[in-house]
């Protein structure tokens, strides 16, 4: 009984922690899935509204800014606000460069903002981390505590993916759309390019931001491991590309079952006899390569390509 | 005077000295990217690859590792040739994002095999230290420097010879610079993304052991070169070898001279930003001038 | 969403039923970062853990004859994967305590979210950040690596002690090594030393020689070097002597290791270098005990808490025996008590003197290969250090700081 009930915690946590990949991988599919700008800066932003949400509720201490023990209705909002102010000022200086250009400026602009935050100790605590970062509902009962945690995660991505699905479906989005695939053609039907560039930049990293208030929540703890490249950024393109770019269900879709994997192969890997000792460990993530390569050959277009409007020209 | 020579020892020899590795590096990434139009996340896990067959190599003959340098360049080859065939190849018609994401996945396995075949512990290529010689009083400069510097720049000339003087190195700049184009220089595709993957797997492998012929041999070495690699590639223009090789020389110079006390006596930047200082030059120089030194191609 | 959920729930669910807990199974999660930034330095300590656990098997095992089960997870040094970690081993696995997690942010996230809430004790082999003293932990967090705040202070005295008035100092912008770094900045300047020059440096560079030649500006007597050795600490070594810009070092544990003689030479290093390293007096039987133990392994037993990781294990297992029972409340309770004197004296290795003693319901004190391991109120040990240096065989010399 007490091994199923386990699983259940196990589970609570795995939703939990998939919820909030979702947030990224709608943020970016918002980004690269309708509108094709090729962000890979996900780590930046990330760390921009942990921190942000981190510092603003979390009591006083002298090891870095903060005792302001905001609510934390407050930590998500800032959070928000200032990814969405920095985004801004990014999409200002990069949005004009295309494609591949667009990405390696975003991804050093990403490490730049983590490098700031790791040697600010002042504000940050640099490497050290803030910790003691309150969460939602903690004073609960075990599972409510982590029951609620996951509804309070899963109620934001819905309303993520129904405000993103909405918004598709509307002429905002058939820009984006028309954007992505002919820039020209937007351009001499008199739409604003460059706005309509800038508004799906920031609110991508505007949701970015949120995941990552919610993950320092989560943690209870934020330092900048917890924002390296390769679970914060490279882990999120993957789970969008497998899972479906341009399709918000196939978004949601790829952060689960991803994290499925990378989290889950563990339980199997542990199960590897022991005189492996602790190369178990690289042999799990051969396996998550090896996954990955599997998804990619059998569903080239992510397990749930994106679904067309009906009668449109053809673009391909 | 004593000035000028700290500078040169300690900033600007060391600053050639990264940066020919960084620019070793960057000619495969600059080849991927032009060619077969991808980011490859793998390269930085090519030059692992590359240094753990020489120091195996080298366990098992009593060669310098610059003696064992092409036979371990012959067996990353090999490997990086058989990645293509079995995860690159089936992506060669879908949008490049799949390949990209395709590398990602042979980053994960090949660092993985290297820990599980090799373990994770520190290893040496030449254990010990090397004093530098002393030349006119004040000049200091290892000889492996020397080495590293002057192979480097064989490694670059031979290059330079396979892309001006054969007709697969045209077919391959020319495929850089316009598929259309290289169509009609009658080599097929196939042909110059394997010569490719050639060029890039050597290089990487030689940039790998020079680089822990100067430090040591870990297993995270080249991925933490990946994204310097990166930011010479983009600084020297997409597809652009020359381009790339004055990238890497670049960045790996400025990232030494950042830290060059040039107002009062403290260093100019916090060298806990030294990482940001090859971001920082690839941001601008991709909002000054997006197609490169060498004006690569602007997608 | 709920179906393809159902598919992981489903084969997570067969796979624990069929090979999970095996009747007189106790599983104690073994959270370590293996893979990540530090993996070097993991390995061995991961070793450690492994062969307390192996004593306690070989010698009659736990409670009724149970077998004590080692689940490996890997925190890879990240707070994420480190609380995720943390919930496998402590939901799915059903372990009744954590050795973990290597590094103090993976560690300060996992005992926060993960172990402190489920109730299950938690001991740290290598977590040194003095945040994890504060926290709110209801008396289930334990570790036998001594706060930085110790060491820090530690090395100050030994270097001023040497004669060293004017010192550089360098620190790589991590979690552990800036941590250190600040005490020892803080205790150098209040015994009348000078820092000449302090930087930050970024690990995983390939050259450190620029941040080394404006470090020796105003001929400093050396460098305070705090740094992993793998990552930037013998790289900053060579460039050093290398180029002549230092001779002198003085370091704290992470650049303690048998590669730094290897890969520097010793007789580049003779006379040259000191490294303090918590808690391992050699002169101890304890030590001198379990160094013989774990060198049969073919580890070196001088590898960076490879005996911290001996002893957190080691005192699970004496807590689970002395509770009575695999019940995580019973051996949270149970751990001062065997750490902690009075009792009589079990050293490491020594599980069937231990189990017997308990058995006749004796006390026991374990002393262990770091030291006494006496546990203060926040679940912290004092510690005590030894200070390295190369001894004339080339290898590394271990004295005691009194």
């Amino acid at each position: 009984m007490e091994q199923s009930y386990g699983i259940f915690l196990y589970i609570i946590s795995l939703a939990t922690m998939g919820g909030m990949y979702a947030m990224l991988t709608l943020g970016l599919n918002i980004q690269w899935g309708f509108t094709g700008l090729f962000n890979v800066g996900i780590a930046g932003f990330f760390a921009i509204g942990a921190y942000v949400s981190a510092i603003l509720t979390s009591p006083e201490t002298t090891r870095h800014l903060g005792g302001f023990e905001l609510p934390y209705i407050v930590g998500f909002s800032a959070s928000m606000i200032v990814t969405a102010l920095i985004a801004w000022g990014v999409g200002k200086v990069c949005l004009r460069l295309r494609s591949d250009y667009l990405a390696i400026a975003t991804i050093g602009i990403g490490e730049i903002f983590r490098l700031i935050l790791k040697n600010e100790t002042w504000a940050t605590n640099g490497p050290r981390g803030v910790s003691m970062v309150p969460k939602p509902f903690e004073s609960l009962a075990e599972p409510y505590n982590q029951l609620m945690f996951l509804a309070l995660v899963l109620v934001t991505v819905a309303v993520i993916y129904l405000l993103i699905e909405a918004a598709c479906k509307s002429p905002w989005g058939r820009v984006m759309t028309a954007i992505r695939e002919n820039e020209p053609a937007a351009r001499a039907a008199g739409k604003n390019v460059e706005r309509f560039r800038m508004e799906a930049f920031v609110i991508g990293c505007m949701i970015m931001g949120l995941a990552g208030a919610f993950t320092a929540q989560y943690l209870k703890f934020i330092d900048p491991n917890a924002t390296e490249l390769t679970t914060t950024t490279f882990l999120v393109w993957v789970m969008l590309i497998v899972g479906g770019s341009a399709n918000n269900k196939g978004a949601i879709l790829g952060a689960f079952l991803m994290w499925t994997v990378w989290s889950a192969s563990e339980i199997l890997t542990s199960r590897l006899p022991d005189d492996m000792a602790i190369r178990t460990a690289y042999v799990r993530i051969f396996l998550i390569g090896l996954a990955l390569q599997i998804v990619l050959q059998k569903f080239p277009s992510g397990i749930l390509p994106e679904k067309r409007p009906k009668p449109s020209g053809s673009h391909e | 005077m004593i000035a000028l020579m700290e500078f040169i020892n300690f900033y600007l020899i060391p600053g050639i000295v990264l940066g020919s590795i960084y620019a070793l590096g960057a000619v495969g990434i600059t080849l991927t990217f032009g060619i077969l139009r991808f980011a490859n996340f793998a390269h930085g896990e090519t030059m692992t690859l590359g240094v753990y067959f020489t120091w195996t190599l080298m366990q098992i003959t009593p060669f310098h590792p610059l003696v064992i340098l092409p036979a371990s360049m012959l067996l990353t080859v090999l490997v990086v040739l058989g990645i293509d065939r079995l995860f690159y190849k089936p992506f060669r018609a879908s949008p490049t994002i799949m390949v990209v994401m395709a590398s990602f996945g042979i980053m994960l396995m090949v660092r993985s095999v290297i820990q599980f075949v090799w373990g994770v512990q520190l290893k040496g290529l030449v254990p010990g230290i090397q004093r530098p010689m002393v030349l006119f009083d004040t000049l200091r400069i290892s000889p492996k420097h020397m080495v590293i510097i002057a192979s480097a720049v064989v490694l670059v000339l031979l290059i330079h010879l396979l892309l001006s003087r054969t007709k697969i190195g045209k077919a391959m700049r020319a495929m850089s610079d316009s598929p259309e184009l290289a169509r009609l220089t009658g080599i097929g595709t196939e042909k110059i993304v394997m010569t490719t993957w050639v060029v890039g797997a050597s290089l990487a492998c030689a940039a790998g052991v020079f680089l822990a012929y100067d430090t040591h041999v870990e297993t995270m070495m080249g991925f933490k070169l990946l994204l310097p690699m990166f930011a010479a590639a983009i600084l020297g223009g997409v597809g652009k070898p020359y381009g790339a090789i004055a990238g890497g020389l670049i960045i790996g110079l400025v990232e030494e001279l950042s830290s060059y006390p040039w107002i009062g006596t403290e260093p100019l930047l916090n060298p806990g930003y030294k990482a940001g200082v090859a971001f920082a030059i690839m941001v601008l120089m991709l909002l000054w001038r997006p197609s490169g030194l060498f004006r690569g191609r602007v997608f | 969403m709920k179906k393809l959920l159902a598919v992981p729930v489903a084969a997570t669910a067969a796979l624990s039923l069929s090979a999970g807990v095996f009747a007189g199974d106790i599983n104690v999660g073994s959270v370590a970062g293996v893979t990540g930034p530090i993996a070097e330095l993991v390995a061995p300590i991961v070793a450690g853990r492994n062969l307390a656990a192996e004593h306690v098997n070989s010698q009659g095992g736990l409670l009724a004859g149970d077998t004590l089960n080692m689940v490996l997870a890997d925190s890879a040094c990240d707070p994420k994967a480190g609380v995720d970690a943390g919930g496998k081993v402590v939901n799915v696995e059903q372990v009744v305590a954590v050795v973990g997690a290597s590094c103090s942010g993976a560690t300060n996230g996992m005992v926060q979210s993960v172990t402190i809430p489920a109730g299950v004790v938690n001991i740290s082999d290598s977590a040194t950040a003095p945040s994890i003293t504060d926290l709110e932990d209801n008396d289930l967090v334990f570790r036998v690596a001594p706060s930085d705040a110790y060491q820090g202070a530690a090395l100050a005295k030994l270097a001023y002690d040497s004669g060293a008035r004017n010192l550089a100092m360098t620190y790589s912008n991590d979690d552990y090594n800036a941590g250190i770094a600040q005490v020892f900045e803080k205790s150098f300047t209040e015994m009348g030393g000078t820092i000449t020059a302090n930087q930050a440096h970024e690990p995983n560079k390939a050259s450190y020689r620029s941040e080394l030649s404006t470090l020796a500006n105003g001929g400093p007597d050396g460098l305070a070097l705090f740094a992993y050795y793998g990552s930037s600490g013998i790289a900053i070594i060579r460039n050093s002597l290398e180029n002549a810009l230092f001779d002198k070092f003085f370091a704290a544990d992470g650049m303690f290791d048998v590669s730094v003689i290897e890969q520097i030479g010793a007789d580049n290093l003779k006379g040259n270098i000191q490294i303090t390293q918590s808690a391992s007096d050699y002169d101890d039987v304890s030590y001198q005990t379990w160094a013989e133990l774990y060198k049969a392994t073919g580890n070196d037993p001088k590898a960076p808490y490879a005996a911290h990781g001996y002893d957190a294990t080691f005192l699970i297992a004496l807590a689970i025996e002395k509770a009575g029972a695999a019940d995580r409340s019973k051996i949270a309770a149970a751990l001062r008590e065997v750490a902690n004197a009075p009792g009589e004296i079990v050293r490491p290795g020594e599980w069937e003197k231990a189990k017997a003693l308990l058995a006749e319901g004796k006390d026991v004190n374990y002393e262990g290969a770091t030291g006494n391991v006496d546990f203060d109120e926040n679940g912290d040990v004092a510690g005590i250090y030894g200070v390295n240096t190369v001894a004339d065989d080339g290898t590394w010399a271990n004295e005691l700081i009194k």
